[in-house]
């Protein structure tokens, strides 16, 4: 039954269906890249007109300058923090979810673990605003409380970036690490606690391993999420904070050097790759050991 | 320590008081509660009659609903965000379901790179995305226009629905297919009789999910976008930027208010707890 002219026929039909997705990612996502490619090579005269030769000028600038390798730096940072927060406050989350004893209550929590991810990120930033201003809520709340006599700074900081950043990227980090600690087998942790290890032991040596790669997959995600975002840290960080993807923005809409943009969206694109290929290469690596 | 397992794990187990698993709830209450704090403030300050809202509450108030309501700029800005959604929504979502099915059905080397590839949007910085669209369109005179900034949509939009229909086709039995087309149905007709209807609760995820992604998208519409094409979450953008208006908060809450609609909508199709 099964000529190979017949199984070229069957997969000559999927090829059919996914041929629009690929034109339309290929004119929309592949052209944009190779064009902004090309363009982080060109040069600018002093008014940023692009001049029609090529070179290496705006990569020199970006790993000479001082000021954008700390940006760099400030952003790997920023993010790493992020995503170590998210991961351990996940976690908990995640384990409310998986062992919800009824239905109803494994809803509930569901609804809050996907509400913020329905609700666009300028409100969410908004919200923090609201909350972190100096007459914000939190400030009020403390001089209530008497604990404070004048109102704290809270916003235009690096920490407001971070906490409005986890609160954003929080549900990414749990989603994985659930599905993980789901597909784990109850008679696993079983087998474990009746040859006589405790919770703490049966969860450190059994439960924790098992959902490494369900919070290397979150890790990823939020990564690298945390270090292309520019909307939440120009509405609570301020135009000023030094971020990579906000030094782009600023490029773009303000100072209008194309190809110095450019050249930093392609580093922080290769940044971004390399971490999150590396937690691939660890989630791999992890995997192969744990199955043996 | 070492308490004996009872068997099974069914609801009916007694379950013994323990410190462990108290500390365990009581920190992911917590985190749920931190999650939902944002919300929480925004409906308080909505209804508060202050433009800096208090804690409790000094009033109840509509008027920055009725704000909302008078201003030109406000309705402009939503006209074109449904609009966008109802474009971006059905092209996303027919793209996004020819093309999950046909990865989950396709068995080549490739497979797992095209995959990532469809998925990769979720993962690009979006800033970049925002120049290289920018870049472009001024190039085509896209600029600007209602057509850009749907484009831009679609793209972020599509991995949403290329999961949760994959999910679906990758639970689809190629059996029942097999079955169909053995009867004497033909590709297409055992695709629209058969395919599409099996995959339907990860359609209707994927399209509550577009629909979402593209009225709440901000990144790359900051960039695309014209005075003339200015959707509500850029104009909530440059009012936090630029002014404080608090109808801003009457905005975020009919954008909850949508949210909770289309959670409910998922639960009772499909049941939230299976789309993903």
């Amino acid at each position: 039954m099964k000529t190979r002219g017949s199984k070229w026929r069957k997969s000559g039909f999927h090829w059919l269906l996914i041929s629009p997705s690929l034109l339309f990612l290929g004119l929309f996502l592949v052209v944009p890249f190779v064009l902004l490619a090309v363009l982080s090579f060109r040069d600018v005269d002093s008014l940023m007109n692009l001049l029609p030769t090529y070179s290496f000028a705006q990569y020199k600038e970006i790993f000479t300058s001082d000021i954008y390798l700390g940006t760099i730096g400030s952003t790997l940072w920023v993010a790493l923090v992020t995503t170590a927060i998210c991961i351990v406050l996940a976690y908990p989350a995640a384990y409310l979810l998986v062992r919800s004893p009824n239905r109803k209550l494994r809803t509930f929590f569901y609804i809050l673990l996907v509400s913020p991810l329905l609700t666009s990120v300028v409100i969410r930033t908004f919200a923090w605003i609201v909350l972190l201003a100096q007459n914000g809520l939190v400030n009020e709340f403390l001089l209530k409380l008497h604990l404070i006599d004048q109102p704290l700074s809270l916003l235009w900081n690096m920490k407001a970036v971070i906490i409005a950043y986890v609160q954003v990227m929080l549900p990414f980090a749990v989603m994985p690490i659930a599905t993980s600690l789901e597909d784990i087998r109850p008679n696993l942790r079983q087998a474990s606690m009746s040859l006589g290890a405790g919770r703490i032991r049966t969860f450190a040596r059994v439960t924790l391993p098992l959902t490494v790669p369900g919070m290397i997959s979150g890790a990823a995600i939020v990564f690298s999420l945390a270090a292309g975002s520019y909307i939440t840290p120009l509405l609570v960080g301020g135009r000023l904070q030094p971020l990579l993807p906000l030094a782009i923005y600023q490029q773009v809409m303000q100072i209008s050097n194309l190809p110095l943009a450019a050249a930093m969206s392609f580093t922080l694109l290769i940044l971004v790759a390399v971490v999150v290929g590396l937690l691939g290469l660890i989630m791999k690596r992890w995997e192969a050991k744990i199955n043996g | 320590m070492a308490r004996l397992p009872s068997a099974g794990a069914s609801s009916g187990r007694r379950r013994r008081f323990s410190w462990l698993t108290a500390l365990v709830w009581l920190a992911g209450g917590l985190v749920y509660l931190f999650l939902i704090l944002p919300v929480f403030v925004i409906v308080l300050s909505a209804f508060s009659p202050e433009a800096y809202p208090q804690f409790p509450p000094a009033g109840f108030s509509l008027k920055w609903f009725s704000a909302l309501l008078g201003s030109r700029e406000w309705l402009d800005a939503l006209w074109i965000s449904v609009l966008l959604l109802i474009i971006v929504t059905p092209v996303t979502v027919v793209l996004g379901t020819l093309a999950a099915y046909a990865i989950a059905r396709l068995d080549f080397r490739g497979r797992q790179a095209l995959q990532s590839f469809m998925l990769s949007p979720l993962m690009i910085p979006q800033v970049v995305l925002g120049i290289g669209l920018l870049y472009v369109f001024t190039s085509t005179g896209l600029v600007g226009s209602l057509t850009g900034l749907a484009i831009g949509h679609v793209i972020v939009a599509f991995p949403y629905v290329i999961r949760s229909v994959g999910v679906s086709a990758a639970n689809l039995d190629p059996r029942l297919e097999q079955a169909s087309m053995s009867l004497g149905a033909g590709r297409v007709r055992t695709f629209f009789r058969i395919t599409l209807p099996l995959l339907k609760p990860g359609i209707i995820a994927g399209a509550v999910f577009s629909a979402v992604t593209s009225f709440g998208e901000v990144s790359i519409s900051l960039f695309v976008s014209a005075p003339s094409t200015v959707t509500i979450p850029v104009r909530i953008f440059n009012y936090i930027d630029q002014t404080f208006d608090p109808a801003v908060n009457a905005v975020s809450v009919i954008f909850i208010l949508l949210a909770v609609i289309a959670l409910m909508m998922i639960e009772k199709v499909i049941g939230l707890t299976k789309v993903m």
